[in-house]
């Protein structure tokens, strides 16, 4: 009897709870409303203030051009102050005002309280540049997604595209072992490097981001027979500045294959006149990027940050708004479980930044068009563009 | 062989004149200064004009080598002098871990600071750019800044061993550390003394920031903690409060680590820290009062 009332009067609330859950998608105005729980203070800012006011450039674009299903797309903030914990709550603030697609932190580890907040409440979450495979179905749930490219695809097009265009054949792989970042990056390299015809692995070593001298890493390299064709160097900053530094002031001149985490001229003060350095990108942040309306963009950013874009980091986060915004379109409604259906259709979707895959298996791209930026005598220029010729696939993911 | 030698050598040499920092503070205070490391970034992040911009507005970093050097030793010397001042003047009579959570909390009152007008954001600076040429030493190719390192560390050590030695203030010095109250009765200015230890130490992490520096090109508010760290556990090796202990320490750390790098297989590599930690908790295990125990520290512990 009593498990009767209890269960009547669960039910009760529940079809009390379920407009303000499910139905009521947009906002007491009738706004769609974009919810960012990123980080406004502490370290992560320097990472997710770029890539959000990227997406802040594609909603007033989508908003001047008539909004999204005919209404105006609102956003709201909460900051997550670089804090697990905060996080979380910042996740929920967004979802309490309102929001019906949550925007979260660049970092899987940081951004992470957030999207699963987002995920239990139904909610489509999008990681500003996470480059895990954890950012998305494996380690949020079926409603994640990330706005960048997997760590992997970069290692694996570096490798690729130096055995192909600069006939590389003798690789090194130096690898910091302080992020998992890093290591993604390796991995990709890894399961490329065995595909690649007559091209070895010369030898391989690791080293610590902190680490205050790699002299023993880099007196390794010099013991080998030959200078390697290529250093395939897993890292990030500023750990990168150093190595890179050290590397050449050893007189080391192989050349030197990275991460896209390694772009921007910000930093290139330290190596002067560095050459023979390659860094995959998204799209080009010096002003030459093949496709004028890059530069269009950069120029617009520039307008309303008063400063250029200092890295490709900045880009997904408009290629982010502008591919959920197109399948919410498709879908002619906000309903989350829709909208992730229409973009689970996407294949090879053309934006700003190159083609955009998403499936049912993965909500990240486990191939990607990349921009290589070559930096000759201190100066970083866009030299080619590569695309990897076969997926990451899914084992060498989950490494 | 050689060229391992010139790493240990360099990386030791790091260690050492952070350990030797450490030391000179806790031999005349038995004050374990945690905000060594902290004043190792600020000497960096004083060649720089505030601003939170990815890329770093060089200000006195632009001096010449000669006005530059001094400079960067200056700010260290002259904050830890600031920070015996301001601070540590006032726990005089406190028990050791209370002044070592003061330096804790002075630590991030520096790094804060830092944080505030530069932001966590880590910037690049070309910092003597002309010590990164390679150069050739009995056929073992190296930097010229890791040359340099380690004569300078040598020229310095032999300096302040001189010091220490042959001087009156160096005696006194030595006095305040054999026996602090004795040497007061002794009419040795306990102020004195104390300031120009933390002198001395402030100029010891000014030079660690000119090689950090120089060598990773990076300025980063963290920058000085892993160097602190290893710093530390060599004075407690050597021996808390023993100057030659904590120089001969730093050395062996140094050296462990490089060693460590050389033979360890690549799997078991990552872990490199976690042998050098082992081979110090083993030193320990044998020799708890540190390497060479310090003659004054013994009946205080």
């Amino acid at each position: 009897m009593f498990r009767t009332q209890l269960m009547t009067s669960l039910s009760v609330l529940a079809l009390s709870l379920a407009p303000a859950t499910g139905a009521l998608a947009e906002d007491a105005d009738g706004n769609i409303v974009v919810g960012f729980a990123t980080a406004e203070t502490g370290f992560m800012q320097a990472y997710d203030k770029p890539a959000q006011d990227a997406a802040m450039i594609r909603i007033d674009e989508i908003n001047a051009a008539g909004g999204l299903l005919g209404k105006q797309i609102k956003v709201v903030n909460a900051d997550t102050k670089t804090d697990r914990a905060e996080g979380a709550k910042a996740g929920l603030s967004v979802l309490d005002a309102g929001a019906d697609m949550v925007v979260v932190s660049c970092d899987y580890d940081f951004g992470a309280p957030a999207a699963l907040t987002a995920e239990s409440s139904g909610k489509i979450s999008f990681f500003l540049c996470a480059e895990s495979i954890k950012a998305g179905i494996q380690g949020v749930g079926p409603h994640s997604f990330s706005a960048s490219v997997l760590a992997a695809v970069q290692g694996a097009t570096m490798a690729e595209w130096a055995y192909t265009k600069k006939e590389a054949r003798d690789f090194y792989r130096l690898l910091d072992t302080s992020y998992v970042y890093n290591k993604g990056i390796c991995d990709g390299f890894d399961w490329m490097l065995p595909k690649l015809a007559d091209a070895t692995l010369a030898g391989e070593d690791v080293f610590k981001n902190d680490d205050a001298s790699i002299a023993s890493q880099i007196s390794r390299i010099k013991a080998l027979p030959k200078e390697p064709d290529a250093i395939m160097l897993c890292t990030m900053m500023p750990g990168a500045v150093s190595a890179i530094k050290q590397i050449r002031a050893a007189g080391i001149n192989s050349m030197i294959l990275n991460g896209s985490a390694v772009d921007g001229s910000y930093w290139l003060s330290a190596v002067p006149d560095l050459s023979n350095f390659y860094v995959p990108v998204q799209g080009s942040v010096y002003g030459d990027d093949p496709n004028p309306d890059v530069n269009a963009f950069n120029a617009l950013y520039k307008e309303k940050t008063g400063a250029d874009p200092a890295t490709q980091y900045t880009y997904p986060g408009y290629s982010m708004i502008d591919v959920w915004a197109k399948a919410v379109e498709r879908a002619g409604t906000i309903d989350a479980d829709a909208v992730v259906a229409e973009l689970e259709k996407m294949d090879n979707e053309p934006t700003l930044f190159g083609p955009r895959t998403f499936t049912s298996e993965l909500h990240h791209q486990n191939k990607a068009r990349y921009l290589i930026v070559e930096t000759t005598a201190g100066k970083p220029g866009v030299i080619d563009e590569w695309t990897i010729s076969e997926p990451v696939p899914m084992d060498a993911l989950m490494k | 062989m050689l060229q391992v030698l010139f790493d240990a050598l360099s990386l030791g040499s790091l260690y050492a004149l952070g350990a030797l920092g450490i030391a000179l503070i806790f031999g005349v205070m038995r004050l374990v200064n945690f905000a060594h490391g902290d004043v190792i970034a600020f000497a960096v992040f004083a060649l720089l004009w505030p601003s939170v911009d990815a890329v770093a507005i060089v200000f006195a970093g632009k001096m010449p080598w000669f006005l530059l050097i001094p400079f960067i030793l200056a700010v260290g010397a002259g904050l830890s002098v600031l920070s015996e001042v301001v601070v540590f003047r006032r726990f005089r009579h406190a028990s050791p871990a209370t002044m070592m959570i003061a330096s804790f909390a002075l630590g991030f009152v520096i790094r804060y600071f830092l944080l505030m007008l530069f932001s966590s954001r880590p910037k690049s600076i070309s910092l003597l750019p002309a010590l990164s040429q390679p150069v050739e030493v009995l056929g073992a190719r190296m930097p010229l800044l890791q040359l340099i390192t380690i004569v300078a560390t040598l020229v310095m050590l032999t300096g302040l061993s001189v010091f220490v030695r042959r001087t009156r203030f160096g005696l006194e010095m030595r006095a305040a550390a054999e026996n602090f109250t004795m040497a007061r009765m002794l009419g040795v200015r306990a102020n004195r003394v104390i300031m120009g230890a933390f002198a001395l130490s402030g100029a010891l992490a000014g030079a660690i920031a000119i090689i950090l520096g120089s060598q990773t090109g990076t300025v980063d508010i963290q920058m000085g903690g892993a160097v602190m760290l290893m710093a530390f556990i060599a004075t407690v090796i050597g021996g808390l409060g023993s100057l030659e202990g904590a120089v001969l320490a730093g050395f062996l750390i140094g050296a462990a680590s490089v060693v460590m790098q050389t033979v360890l297989p690549p799997e078991a590599r990552p872990f490199r820290d976690a042998f050098v930690y082992g081979a110090v908790i083993l030193v320990l295990l044998f020799r708890p009062q540190g390497l060479i125990a310090a003659r004054g520290t013994k009946e205080r512990v």
